[in-house]
C-alpha cells in the first residue's frame, strides 16, 4: 500500500480565492491543489486521495452540497471543510448534520481555517491507519479454513475449548489444534488480542 | 333413402364410353345393316315359300285332273258301253219298248249326268223315249240342226258320235251321245243318250273337287260352254286343261283352283316385312336421336358433374353431407383434408364423429340436433373440432338443406371453414382494439372525431363522454360542444372546403375556457381524412385547468415578485453585497495573511510578497467596483413616474388578482368616473398597491358568504391635483385599534402574513406624495383609500 502524502484539495469558482487560498496554505507548509469546479474536481477523484477538502457552496453548475452527496455516495472519507458566503449558514447545518467534517463562514480568520484543516488532516491520517489495519485483519481473516473461522467465533465468543469441542461435535484435541492455528494465522499470541483484531474488522 | 352421388370409379366409365367414338358409328350403323339383312331374308324366304305352295298346288292340280280326266272318261265309256248294249239287243230285235224302258228308266236314274236315252229312227224321228217323264224331248220329235248333222255322220261312219254341245233353256248346256245301229247292212236308226254336262261334272267330281276349283266346260272351239263359278280366275298358273277327245266332239275342261284371299295375299307378307322394317327403322333413327339427346345431355351433366367435382375437390371449405338421420353420405376434398380423416372412414358414420373431441361432445350434439331439426342459425355454428392427430381447432360451419331431384330433402349439406386463423386475427384484432380503447379511454384528454359536413360524432373516447354527456356520439359536435369550442372565425382554414390532398391538416391548437364548467381545455383540432374516406376533425382537449391555475399562479408569483423585488430587497441587497464583497475581502485576507506567515517565518523571496501584495491591492480594486455597481443598481431603482390612465392600471392589477376573485367567488366591480385625467405615478408600484389592496379584501371576505363576497374598486378626484382611490370589501372588518396598527411593519391580522405588504404600500403612496389610509364601511367590512397625483395639464409632466 502506496503511502500518499496529504494533500488540501481547494475547490473554488472565484480565481483570486483559489489563487489566495494556495498563497496563504502553501505559507504553511502544505501540499495544496485547486479545482475551479466540482466537476473537475471528480475527474480527478481517486480512493486513494489523502488529506481534506476545501470546497465552496455556492458555485455555477454543481453546488459543494452537491458534490458532497455525490462524494458520500462515491464512498469517499476524505475530510471536507466548506467555505460558505453570508446566509448559507442554515444549509452549511444541514451539511454537517449529514457529516460534513467541518465548514467556515466568509470572511474567515486564517487561524480558524488552519486549525480547522489541522483537524481535517488529523482525522483523514485516522481514518487511513484504520483503512489500512482492517485490510490487515481481514487479508488475515480470509486464510482461515471455515472450520476455523467457526472455532474462531466460538473462542471470541467466550466459550471453552470443551463447549466449542461439543457444538461443533468434534475432539478436544481437534480444537485445540484449529485453535492454534488461528492464533497462528492471525498472527495474535493471546486471546485478548484475538478478541480485539476480530472486534476492529466487524 | 339418401340417392347415392356418383362415386369416382363408375365415372371413370361413363367417360371412357363416351370417348370411342369410331366405334360408337359402327355401333349405329350395325342395326340398320341388320333390319337390312333381315327384311331381305324375310322377303327371299317368303318368295320360297310361296313358289313352294305354288309347286305342291300344281302338282295337287295335275294329279286331281288326271283323276278328274278318268273319271269322266269311264262314264263316258260306260254311256257309251249301254248304249252299245242298248244297240246290239236292238239289232237283234231282242229289245222291246218296254224292257227299253226299264233298262233305260234305270240307267238315268243311276246316271244323273244322263237326262234321257231316246231311240231314234235314221232321219232323226223320236221313236222312244226313256224315261217316260223326261221333258227334254218328245215322241215324234224331230232333230234338227247340228244334232241332225251329227246323228247322220254317226249313221255313216257307224260309230258312236257326240254331237256339239247344245243349250237347253231349262238344264244348260248338254249334247248327245250318238249310237248308230245297223241290221245287217241297213241303219236302223240310233240310240241317243242326252247328257247334261253340268250334271255330269256334278256326279262325275266331288263336291272337295269342284269347290277348289273353277271349272269351265269349252266346246271344240274354245268356246266356253259351262261355268261352275262365276269368278274368272285371273290367276292362271294353277290351271290346267283337260281334253276329252269325244268322237266327233272334243270336251275341255279348264280347271284353274281357287285361291284363298284373293291375289293380294301374295303380296302381303312382303309388304308386311316392309313396313316392319320401316317402323324399325324410323324407330331406330328416333332411338339414335334420343340416344345422340341423351349423350348430349350426358355430356353436359358429366361436364357439369365434374366442375363440381372439380370444385368440391379443390375448394377449401370442407363440405359434407349428411342424411336426415345424421348419417354422413358426402364429404370432399378439403373436409378430409381439414379433419385428417380420410374419405372412407368418414363415409357412413353417425355422430358423435370421429373428428369431435371428447370435451365438446355435449355443445356438439346440440349443434348437430339443431341442424337436423332445421333450426340451424343461418350465421352457421362456430365450434372446436379434432384433427385426426388430436389438435383442435375453431370452425365455421353452415348448413342448408339438400334436396334431390323430386323436390324431397333427403339430408342436410353442411359447408365448414376452418377459422382458427381468421379467429385468431379476429382475436387479435379485438385485443388490439381493446387495446386502443384502454389507452385511448385512458387518456385524461378528451378525444373525439367528428363529420366536418354534419357535424356527426363519429368517435368520442370515456374522456369526452365524461366532459359532454355518454349520448354525445352521433349527435352534432357544434351542439355537444358548444360550451367550450373555438369560434368559427380561429379556425385556420374553412375544414368544410378542404380537399383531400391538403390532409391531414391543422385546424386549431390553442386553449379555451368551458363556459360552463370554467374549466381550461387545451384544443388540438386537426382534419384527417377518416377511415371511409371522408373529411372529419379530430378534436383533443386536454384538460389543462390544474397546470393553467398554476401557471397563472405562478406567473403571478413571479411577477409580483420582480415587481416587488425592486421595492422590498433592500434587505436582500445587503446580502447579495455581502456575499458579492466576500470573495475579494476574503482574497485579501489570504494574501495578507500569507504575507504575515512568511515573513515571520523569515523564509520568503521578496518577489513572491510582493506579488501577492499585489494580487491583493486588485481584489481590494473589484471589491470598489462592486460597491460602485451596487449603488448604480440602486439609483436606477428610483420611482419612475410617468402619467398613465387609471382604468389601465385597474384592468392590470385585476388580471393578476381574477384568478383569486374566481377561485374565491368574489366579483371585483370597477366603478370608475368616466374621463379621469392621467395619474402621474411609478406604474408597477402602485399596481402593486392596487393589488396588494385587492388581495386583501378577497382574504378579508373568505369567512363571508359568497353572495357577500363582493369587492368594489371606486375612484374620486379629490381636487385639480389628487385622486383618491379606494378599495372596499363587505369583509370582517377591522376593530379600531388595528385602523392605524395595521400599516405598522412586522403588524399583521393574518395567520401567515409577514406584516410588511401594507407598510411597504403606505410607503410607496407617501414616495408618491399621497396619502394611504383605511376606514370601516357601513354595511361592514373596511375601505382602503389612496390618494394619488393627477396629471397637470399646465405643468410639464417631467417634473
Amino acid at each position: 500500500m502506496s503511502e500518499t502524502t496529504p494533500i488540501i484539495h481547494v475547490v473554488d469558482d472565484d480565481e483570486a480565492m483559489r489563487d489566495s487560498m494556495t498563497w496563504l496554505l502553501e505559507g504553511e507548509g502544505y501540499k495544496v491543489v485547486c479545482f475551479d469546479s466540482a466537476e473537475s474536481f471528480l475527474k480527478a477523484r481517486h480512493d486513494q486521495m489523502r488529506g481534506c477538502l476545501v470546497l465552496d457552496v455556492r458555485m455555477p453548475e454543481m453546488s459543494g452540497l452537491e458534490l458532497h452527496e455525490k462524494l458520500e455516495f462515491l464512498g469517499s472519507q476524505l475530510p471536507i471543510i466548506f467555505v460558505t458566503g453570508h446566509g448559507d449558514v442554515p444549509m452549511a447545518v444541514s451539511a454537517l448534520q449529514r457529516g460534513a467534517c467541518d465548514f467556515i463562514e466568509k470572511p474567515f480568520n486564517n487561524e480558524d481555517l488552519l486549525t480547522r484543516i489541522r483537524r481535517a488532516l488529523e482525522l483523514d491520517a485516522e481514518l487511513s491507519a484504520r483503512r489500512q489495519r482492517d485490510g490487515a485483519i481481514s487479508h488475515r481473516l480470509d486464510q482461515l479454513t471455515q472450520r476455523e473461522r467457526e472455532v474462531m467465533q466460538l473462542v471470541v465468543a467466550g466459550k471453552l475449548n470443551k463447549q466449542v469441542a461439543d457444538e461443533l461435535n468434534i475432539s478436544m484435541k481437534t480444537v485445540e489444534a484449529h485453535r492454534a492455528r488461528v492464533m497462528e494465522k492471525m498472527g495474535v499470541r493471546t486471546l485478548a488480542e484475538l478478541v480485539k483484531a476480530v472486534m476492529t474488522v466487524n | 333413402m339418401a340417392e347415392r352421388l356418383p362415386t369416382a370409379k363408375n365415372l371413370s366409365v361413363l367417360m371412357r364410353s363416351l370417348s370411342a367414338q369410331p366405334r360408337q358409328t359402327w355401333l349405329w350403323l350395325a342395326p340398320y345393316v341388320a333390319i337390312g339383312v333381315f327384311a331381305l331374308a324375310m322377303l327371299v324366304v317368303t318368295g320360297l315359300l310361296q313358289w313352294r305352295e305354288l309347286d305342291t298346288a300344281k302338282s295337287a292340280l295335275e294329279g286331281d285332273m288326271h283323276w278328274a280326266e278318268r273319271t269322266i272318261e269311264n262314264r263316258l265309256q260306260a254311256h257309251q258301253d249301254f248304249l252299245g248294249e242298248l244297240g246290239r239287243d236292238q239289232e237283234f230285235k231282242q229289245l222291246t219298248y218296254e224292257s227299253f224302258q226299264v233298262r233305260a228308266g234305270r240307267y238315268v236314274r243311276e246316271a244323273p249326268e244322263i237326262i234321257a236315252i231316246v231311240w231314234v229312227d235314221i232321219d232323226g224321228k223320236v221313236e222312244w223315249v226313256a224315261p217316260n217323264e223326261s221333258t227334254v224331248t218328245f215322241v215324234g220329235d224331230q232333230l234338227a240342226g247340228p244334232r241332225l248333222a251329227a246323228l247322220q255322220e254317226a249313221l255313216r261312219i257307224r260309230r258312236t258320235v257326240v254331237s256339239p254341245d247344245y243349250r237347253d233353256a231349262t238344264l244348260g248346256p248338254m249334247h248327245d251321245i250318238i249310237f248308230p245301229v245297223q241290221r245287217g247292212r241297213a241303219d236302223i236308226g240310233a240310240f241317243i243318250a242326252i247328257q247334261s254336262l253340268e250334271t255330269m261334272l256334278r256326279a262325275t267330281l266331288p263336291t272337295a273337287f269342284t269347290a277348289r276349283y273353277s271349272l269351265t266346260v269349252v266346246d271344240a272351239q274354245d268356246r266356253e260352254v259351262f261355268s261352275n263359278s262365276s269368278v274368272k280366275p285371273t290367276d292362271r298358273q294353277l290351271s290346267g286343261a283337260i281334253n276329252l277327245d269325244l268322237p266327233n266332239n272334243r270336251l275341255g275342261l279348264n280347271i284353274v283352283a281357287y285361291r284363298g284371299g284373293g291375289v293380294w295375299l301374295t303380296f302381303l307378307p312382303a309388304a308386311l316385312i316392309i313396313i316392319l322394317t320401316v317402323i324399325a327403322t324410323i324407330t331406330l333413327i328416333q332411338l339414335r336421336r334420343h340416344a345422340q339427346h341423351r349423350a348430349e345431355t350426358e355430356e353436359k351433366l358429366r361436364a357439369a358433374y365434374a366442375f363440381r367435382q372439380a370444385m368440391s375437390q379443390s375448394m377449401i371449405t370442407g363440405l359434407r353431407a349428411i342424411d336426415l338421420e345424421g348419417r354422413i353420405t358426402f364429404v370432399n376434398a378439403a373436409f378430409c383434408r381439414m379433419t385428417g380423416f380420410n374419405e372412407s372412414e368418414l363415409i357412413g358414420i353417425k355422430p358423435p364423429y370421429s373428428y369431435w373431441p371428447p370435451e365438446e361432445f355435449e355443445r356438439l350434439q346440440y349443434n348437430i340436433d339443431t341442424a337436423l331439426a332445421g333450426k340451424a342459425p343461418a350465421a352457421g355454428f362456430e365450434m372446436r373440432i379434432m384433427r385426426k392427430s388430436g389438435e383442435r381447432f375453431d370452425v365455421r360451419l353452415y348448413f342448408s338443406p339438400l334436396i334431390d331431384t323430386n323436390g324431397l330433402q333427403i339430408g342436410w349439406m353442411a359447408s365448414m371453414n376452418d377459422i382458427t386463423e381468421p379467429k385468431r386475427v379476429r382475436v387479435e384484432l379485438e385485443r388490439a382494439h381493446e387495446r386502443f380503447e384502454t389507452v385511448i379511454d385512458g387518456l385524461d384528454s378528451a378525444v373525439h372525431v367528428a363529420d366536418v359536413h354534419s357535424g356527426e360524432i363519429l368517435f368520442a373516447n370515456r374522456a369526452f363522454q365524461n366532459i359532454f354527456g355518454f349520448d354525445s356520439v352521433g349527435r352534432d359536435t357544434a351542439l355537444v360542444t358548444a360550451a367550450c369550442r373555438p369560434t368559427h372565425g380561429w379556425l385556420h382554414p374553412d375544414p368544410a372546403a378542404l380537399t383531400t390532398d391538403e390532409l391531414p391538416c391543422e385546424l386549431f391548437d390553442g386553449e379555451i375556457q368551458h363556459t360552463l364548467s370554467g374549466h381550461w381545455y387545451h384544443l388540438h383540432e386537426r382534419a384527417i381524412r377518416w377511415v371511409d374516406g371522408r373529411t372529419v376533425r379530430v378534436q383533443i382537449a386536454a384538460d389543462i385547468t390544474d397546470r393553467k391555475h398554476i401557471d397563472e399562479v405562478n406567473l403571478q408569483q413571479q411577477k409580483r415578485l420582480e415587481q416587488t423585488s425592486r421595492l422590498i430587497t433592500m434587505g436582500e441587497m445587503a446580502s447579495s453585497l455581502a456575499h458579492e464583497l466576500n470573495q475579494p475581502l476574503s482574497a485579501i485576507a489570504n494574501y495578507c495573511a500569507g504575507c504575515v506567515k512568511r515573513m515571520q517565518a523569515g523564509n520568503y523571496k521578496i518577489d513572491d510578497l510582493l506579488a501577492a501584495m499585489q494580487k491583493a491591492s486588485d481584489q481590494a480594486e473589484r471589491a470598489g467596483k462592486i460597491i460602485r455597481r451596487m449603488r448604480d443598481m440602486v439609483k436606477k431603482g428610483d420611482p419612475n413616474r410617468q402619467p398613465i390612465a387609471l382604468e389601465e392600471l385597474v384592468d392590470e392589477a385585476r388580471a393578476f388578482a381574477d384568478i383569486e376573485a374566481q377561485r374565491t367567488g368574489t366579483q371585483i366591480v370597477v366603478d370608475l368616473p368616466e374621463h379621469l385625467p392621467k395619474i402621474v405615478v411609478d406604474r408597477i408600484m402602485i399596481e402593486q398597491v392596487l393589488l396588494n389592496l385587492i388581495k386583501n379584501g378577497i382574504e378579508a371576505m373568505s369567512d363571508v358568504p359568497f353572495e357577500r363576497r363582493q369587492l368594489t374598486v371606486q375612484a374620486r378626484r379629490v381636487d385639480d391635483r389628487m385622486l383618491e382611490i379606494a378599495v372596499a370589501d363587505l369583509g370582517h372588518g377591522l376593530a379600531e385599534e388595528d385602523m392605524e396598527k395595521i400599516f405598522a411593519p412586522f403588524y399583521t391580522t393574518k395567520a401567515e402574513g409577514m406584516g410588511i405588504g401594507l407598510a411597504i404600500c403606505r410607503s410607496i403612496i407617501e414616495f408618491h406624495q399621497g396619502r394611504l389610509w383605511a376606514t370601516p364601511r357601513r354595511e361592514g367590512g373596511t375601505v382602503f383609500h389612496f390618494t394619488v397625483p393627477l396629471e397637470e395639464s399646465t405643468e410639464d409632466s417631467d417634473e
